[in-house]
């Protein structure tokens, strides 16, 4: 507790005072800033080599490799590639974003529509099903940018059980091809690769801590 | 504060030991350093496995450091811009100069919103700028919720690494902690019977409690936004459910662009736990409406960070993303584990952040905490070349040492000036070298190997023989020799 206290109001300018002294050599104005940043080396792999095939294949077995469980579909049989597993889930109440197609949401089940849900209404659905922006393969990743199909943060995250739906033609190989997929880069985003886990007591991974403990994947074959 | 045992790790570094004496406690507890080794061998081995499929990992390692470079030479530019797109997205952006600065803001906020409890996610800025002990005695409870902080709360102890900051505690540690903490009387030692209570223990207190404080892995400087990087769901947790969110972030944390996520999250998870990804990564910009916090803070701390960015040498060492690679791969480390730095940053990183947030007024022994065998610069995933800044550190402790009065006397320092005289001199050393032959011949044994010396020269044979003299020295035996023998050498002389 060595510090003296000074007003906060001061402590901008002293801060960047002091930065400004420490780093009198470097760009002096934004045009010569974004010319030092164009020149910092890129030579890392950017996009994948791999065939469409060969990529869905990776994204699986990575997605499998972090216990997340993947079916595959056509877009026809989405539907009831969906009904089989909300019946294998054996969950009967469902949260679910309010961009989700009407016939994704079968009969027999509870769905709660997230229309400003409270946190509790939240808390008591058993499971979520909903889109997502990207999949990555190489980390097996999926990403959400939280679309209204992707639903909102708190969706994803309270119920145990996450259903996500990825079209093929969502799917890239590397990280950095997920980022060429941004226009502009997401007010908010997420990404998910496998269930929640820990390694905190003897480094022995355990999955389901407060996040979901179980992923599902159903990736469509949109484009093969 | 409860009082604490003895030897109860100390790491505030004004108040800390010396790093070999702080070492001492770890080194006599087998268990200790078991549980250090283990977790250890587990994480270098997964992190070695998952670096060795990468094919470009140099090139990500080069892009990785050359961004951190530009972001902290040009720290002030992006800093402003950060300020600047984050207040447009409706975030209050603070300024701490120190950490009882940033300590009396957290308090300021928390009192606005009447706050009585507040949740964590696991930050170690906050443990550097002591946080949790100033807001108890501000009559706020603090819940930490990362399941090694829970560990380390609720039984007292202290974070003995960055990354895994309870490694040191082994399970049925843990178990003892939570059943008596959590009134657990059949709790199992089963790693998934813990994390289950850990979970219960804080759903309620996820689902209720408003306010929360977090960490930042970076500041984007871009879109103003922050990105937490984690695998349990305790940070997306106190990321969407409060009303408040407050973020501690240290000056360095930031990128230029949203883009240079896609190389610092592809070498961060990969270095940190071994894997190709951690489970959520999380980034949020400012307030949105409807989804998460309505009110966000960040609080952008200094505390000794600008003062690191104006010496050339050392500026390297504000690149660093907290990996911790740097201690998973350190020797020193693995025998002492992490209480012996005296700081919440040990290992590597450690022993030259924490001497340079203090100014060099503290923890002067920690650039010596090293063998210089280099394997912490060749894991770093942003290339901070640690044996570099340790050699600058220690030269600059020992010209602070040596002009002090109180160590004219000193063995080493004296001995270092007598040295300095001797060897300017060829009839001193000579005469130097004569008597100490003969001074040293009582210390050698038979087997012409010298066991134990007294004084400061025990410190080199507590832990090592050291060889006597020879019968010659190489000036007495270069006179003795007569003229070349060697027709070679002779042929080439000519």
């Amino acid at each position: 507790m060595s510090a003296i206290i000074s007003a906060p109001g001061q402590s901008r300018q002293r801060i960047l005072d002091h930065i400004r002294v420490a780093t009198r050599s470097v760009a002096q104005n934004a045009p010569q800033l974004a010319s030092a940043y164009a020149a910092l080396p890129r030579t890392y792999i950017r996009r994948g080599t791999l065939s469409a095939q060969a990529r869905i294949a990776l994204m699986i077995e990575r997605l499998r490799e972090y216990d997340a469980e993947v079916v595959e579909s056509t877009p026809a049989a989405l539907p009831a590639t969906i009904a089989a597993k909300l019946a294998a889930s054996g969950k009967h109440i469902f949260v679910v974003p309010p961009g989700l197609p009407a016939e994704w949401l079968a009969k027999g089940y509870d769905w709660n529509v997230d229309n400003n849900l409270t946190t509790a209404e939240i808390e008591l659905a058993e499971g979520v099903v909903t889109t997502a922006f990207c999949g990555v393969a190489d980390s097996g990743t999926i990403v959400l940018h939280h679309s209204p199909a992707e639903g909102r943060r708190v969706l994803t995250l309270l119920p145990d059980w996450h259903l996500c739906i990825l079209r093929a033609s969502q799917v890239v190989e590397t990280l950095p091809e997920y980022f060429d997929r941004c226009q502009q880069p997401p007010i908010l985003a997420t990404t998910i690769s496998g269930p929640s886990a820990t390694a905190d007591i003897e480094m022995t991974r355990i999955k389901g801590v407060h996040g979901p403990q179980f992923l599902h994947v159903i990736l469509v074959r949109d484009e093969i | 504060m409860t009082q604490v045992a003895a030897n109860h790790p100390v790491l505030d570094p004004v108040f800390a030991a010396t790093f070999p004496k702080a070492a001492l406690p770890v080194l006599r507890n087998p268990q200790l350093r078991k549980n250090v080794a283990h977790a250890i061998d587990v994480i270098q081995a997964k992190r070695a496995k998952l670096v060795a499929e990468k094919t470009d990992w140099q090139e990500l390692r080069s892009a990785a450091s050359a961004i951190r470079a530009h972001a902290i030479e040009n720290l002030g530019a992006y800093l402003e811009e950060f300020e600047i797109r984050c207040t447009a997205a409706g975030g209050i952006v603070h300024w701490a100069a120190d950490a009882a600065q940033a300590r009396q803001i957290i308090l300021d906020i928390l009192r606005q919103e009447n706050a009585n409890d507040v949740i964590k996610i696991k930050t170690m800025t906050s443990a550097e700028i002591q946080l949790n002990p100033f807001l108890l005695a501000a009559g706020v409870n603090v819940f930490e919720t990362d399941l090694a902080e829970i560990i380390l709360q609720l039984g007292e102890e202290e974070p003995s690494h960055i990354v895994v900051p309870a490694l040191h505690i082994n399970r049925s540690q843990v178990r003892e902690i939570f059943s008596r903490r959590m009134g657990l009387k059949d709790l199992s030692d089963d790693p998934q019977a813990l994390t289950a209570a850990a979970r219960t223990y804080l759903r309620q207190k996820f689902l209720t409690i408003p306010t929360a404080i977090s960490g930042a892995n970076f500041l984007i400087a871009e879109t103003g936004g922050v990105a937490v990087v984690e695998s349990e769901g305790n940070g997306r947790m106190c990321l969407t459910l409060p009303r408040t969110m407050i973020t501690l972030a240290g000056i360095e944390k930031v990128l230029p662009r949203f883009k240079d996520l896609e190389v610092m999250l592809q070498v961060l998870a990969r270095s940190a736990t071994g894997e190709r990804m951690n489970p959520y990564n999380s980034l949020w910009t400012g307030v949105t409406p409807g989804d998460g916090p309505q009110n966000f803070h960040v609080v952008l701390l200094d505390n000794g960070r600008s003062s690191i960015l104006s010496k050339p040498t050392e500026r390297q060492t504000l690149k660093c993303i907290r990996c911790a690679a740097c201690m998973n791969s350190c020797p020193v480390y693995r025998q002492t584990g992490g209480h012996a730095y005296g700081s919440v940053y040990p290992g590597p990183i450690g022993a030259i952040l924490t001497p340079q947030l203090m100014q060099m007024h503290h923890a002067q022994s920690l650039p010596f905490a090293s063998s210089l065998c280099g394997a912490c610069y060749e894991v770093c995933p942003v290339k901070i070349n640690i044996p570099e800044v340790l050699l600058e550190l220690r030269s600059q402790v020992v010209n602070q040492e040596r002009k002090d009065l109180a160590r004219f006397f000193d063995p080493m320092y004296l001995g270092l000036r007598i040295a300095n005289l001797l060897f300017a001199r060829a009839w001193l050393l000579h005469s130097a070298q004569f008597l100490g032959r003969i001074g040293i011949s009582f210390f050698t044994r038979k087997d012409g190997w010298i066991h134990s010396l007294p004084s400061v020269g025990g410190k080199w044979t507590q832990t090592r023989d050291l060889r006597g003299f020879p019968k010659q020295t190489f000036h007495e035996w270069w006179a003795a020799r007569g003229p070349a023998t060697d027709p070679a050498l002779s042929k080439e002389a000519t």
